[in-house]
């Protein structure tokens, strides 16, 4: 594996800056989703139970 | 036992020997739960019913205990033994111990699969329809619940193997910290043994007894409680495992070092105290918990998205290191120089990008309010296929492609098979979980062999009904194939020849190590002990609540709302009281 290896990164060199940026974007996404989820689909819902004894 | 280099097969043969049984046991479930599997996705679509309707509960029963109890549970016994013995580098202490648990945990799941299959048997009075979770008053033949009893047993007694070699390891090495693929073994174990003893409880003194007719019957929602008191905490008992994997393997195979040790300790102890207060989240909607208690597990689970969010930035920190260190650069240019033609990183990023995709419907799932939009729907099914059926069987899978050549010396036949196998099972997975989930938010019901009613049709906003049964027939005809192919891989491998040159056994450095994780992480009796506590803090009262109304043995209490019951109670209270005043 190491063959593979074009450098060494240390603890100090190294900052993720990458990760940061996929976990954004994926933090994103989670609250575009929620949001349709909450209010689209469970908000957005005709009530069922309710809806029907009264 | 050995110090010297090589696989792992070279340092502890007997060892190896015992992981490598695992792995088959795991192997042979994965098959015969796969194919159950497809005769599911095939029946429900109405494609082709091999079997009555009545029996496609048996079906689906041997299909999840299968998959989420065998196969999962017998590779994690088998990865968790590598991993302690390789990162103690002592072997195990007695191994006729360690087959005696393993011959706990075959037996049990032999008892329990004759149980299921009795009902394909005609003249045989025996069958075990009763799913995974058992719901009474469903009920199965002695021998299910006599099985699963065997079996958590036999696990209870593999975690205890691992604590003798920690132990034995503690006596020479007094002022070492604990290897981290053993802290994770151990702290998985601990809150394994927490957890599985309310469905042993379930099982053993009630379940099995009303089973075998020694009592009449049971408090349904008490041994529904119980089950999910443990069933929550199983999820993680199977993610753990692949955590392991995505910790110690994939930086390493990424070219990289693990970003963190002290983050991953903090991670598994979150787990070990969180994973058990949490089981309520799946009775939202049973009538009988108040309201209250189950705010009590929703915030539990809330917090328990810490230690997966924290795995997401640890597990890409480090994949992101090693794609740096193999000339990567770039904000997310360095994605592309990771290997992505090895099948064991490939399946396992893939995985945990599932998981990720998991994580969003794991959150509404969560949400007591937002829940019952997806409550009972085949979302929930799409949901675990993502968590137990991808992010953790890919990682599985994925890994089988590095252990084999370590348990058996042989080299894997073809890696080029491996990676088209992951591959496929992602699209596959894609196809079928995508579809589930949407048809779940439509209302489609889980557990239902024909979800198709007269006079009624589903009100499908994108597309339509055909267009998403054809997704979930062509997904989980991919999974399918995607099994045959792994399994194809796994017994050419081990039919082939001994080969020389193989990688070392081995684990990922650290970029952080041990030496920079605060003492305590380690210290196993206090985080079992607030573990504990909390599971005291979050059950005893719906327990209580549960046994004073339904007594012990049932019937069980009405199935009224909590609330109702308290206002009438303190209306009578108040009734009374006004009454005495007057009179």
């Amino acid at each position: 594996m190491s063959s593979e290896l074009e450098r060494e990164i240390g603890h100090d060199e190294f900052d993720p800056v990458g990760t940061l940026g996929l976990i954004t974007i994926y933090f994103l996404i989670l609250v575009v989703l929620w949001i349709f989820m909450y209010f689209v689909e469970f908000a957005g819902g005709d009530l069922t139970v309710v809806g029907v004894v009264v | 036992m050995s110090t010297e280099s090589g696989t792992f097969l070279d340092q502890f043969p007997a060892e190896a020997k015992v992981v490598r049984t695992a792995f088959y046991s795991s192997f042979v479930a994965l098959f015969v739960g796969a194919l159950m599997g497809i005769l599911q996705v095939l029946h429900r679509t109405d494609v082709l019913r091999i079997v009555d309707s009545a029996d496609y509960y048996s079906l689906l029963t041997l299909h999840a205990v299968l998959l989420v109890l065998s196969f999962s549970v017998f590779f994690l016994v088998g990865i968790f033994t590598w991993a302690v013995t390789t990162s103690l580098d002592r072997g195990l202490q007695d191994l006729r111990y360690t087959w005696a648990w393993y011959g706990l945990m075959a037996l049990g799941t032999l008892l329990a699969g004759i149980a299921v299959l009795g009902a394909f048997i005609p003249g045989l009075d025996m069958s075990a329809a009763v799913l995974y979770t058992f719901y009474a008053p469903l009920q199965a033949h002695p021998f299910y619940y006599l099985g699963l009893a065997l079996f958590i047993v036999g696990t209870w007694l593999a975690g205890l193997d691992w604590f003798r070699s920690w132990w034995a390891w503690k006596k020479d090495n007094p002022d070492e910290r604990i290897p981290l693929p053993t802290f994770m073994a151990l702290t998985t174990t601990l809150f394994w043994i927490l957890s599985s003893a309310g469905v042993a409880v379930s099982v053993l003194a009630f379940l099995l007894p009303w089973s075998l007719g020694i009592i009449d019957q049971v408090n349904a929602l008490l041994t529904r409680t119980l089950f999910w008191y443990f069933g929550h905490a199983v999820v993680y008992f199977w993610l753990m495992p692949a955590y392991l994997l995505w910790y110690t393997m994939l930086p390493k195979i990424s070219g990289g070092k693990l970003f963190s040790d002290p983050l991953a300790r903090v991670v598994f102890v979150l787990f070990l105290i969180l994973s058990t207060p949490t089981g309520i989240h799946h009775q939202y909607l049973d009538p009988g918990i108040a309201e209250g208690f189950k705010f009590i597990a929703m915030v539990n689970t809330m917090f328990l998205l810490l230690p997966s969010l924290l795995t997401a930035f640890t597990v890409v920190a480090s994949m992101e290191h090693g794609a740096r260190q193999r000339g990567g650069s770039g904000l997310f240019g360095w994605l592309r120089a990771l290997p992505w033609r090895d099948p064991v990183f490939t399946g396992m990023a893939l995985a945990g990008l599932m998981f990720a995709a998991a994580g969003f419907s794991g959150m509404i799932n969560a949400g007591m309010n937002i829940n019952y939009l997806v409550h009972n729907t085949w979302w929930v099914v799409g949901h675990f296929h993502l968590t137990v059926g991808t992010a953790v069987a890919l990682t599985f899978m994925a890994a089988t492609y590095w252990f084999l050549p370590q348990l058996t010396g042989k080299a894997i036949w073809s890696k080029s098979l491996g990676l088209v196998q992951v591959l496929v099972w992602f699209v596959g997975m894609t196809f079928m979980s995508n579809s589930m989930h949407r048809q779940g938010l439509i209302g489609v019901p889980r557990r239902t062999a024909e979800p198709q009613y007269s006079g009624f049709d589903y009100e499908v906003a994108v597309g339509s009904m055909a267009e998403l049964n054809m997704q979930v027939i062509i997904g989980g005809t991919l999974l399918f194939i995607s099994t045959l192919l792994f399994l194809t891989v796994v017994v050419m491998t081990v039919i082939g020849d001994k080969v020389d040159g193989l990688p070392d056994n081995g684990y990922a450095d650290t970029l952080s190590g041990p030496e920079d994780a605060p003492l305590v992480l380690d210290n196993l009796k206090l985080w079992a002990g607030i573990a504990a506590l909390l599971v005291i803090l979050a059950y005893s009262l719906p327990l209580a609540a549960i046994i004073t109304r339904g007594g012990i043995l049932g019937p069980g209490g009405s199935p009224s709302p909590q609330f109702v019951d308290t206002l009438l109670f303190v209306g009578r209270v108040a009734a009374d009281t006004v009454g005495g005043v007057i009179a």
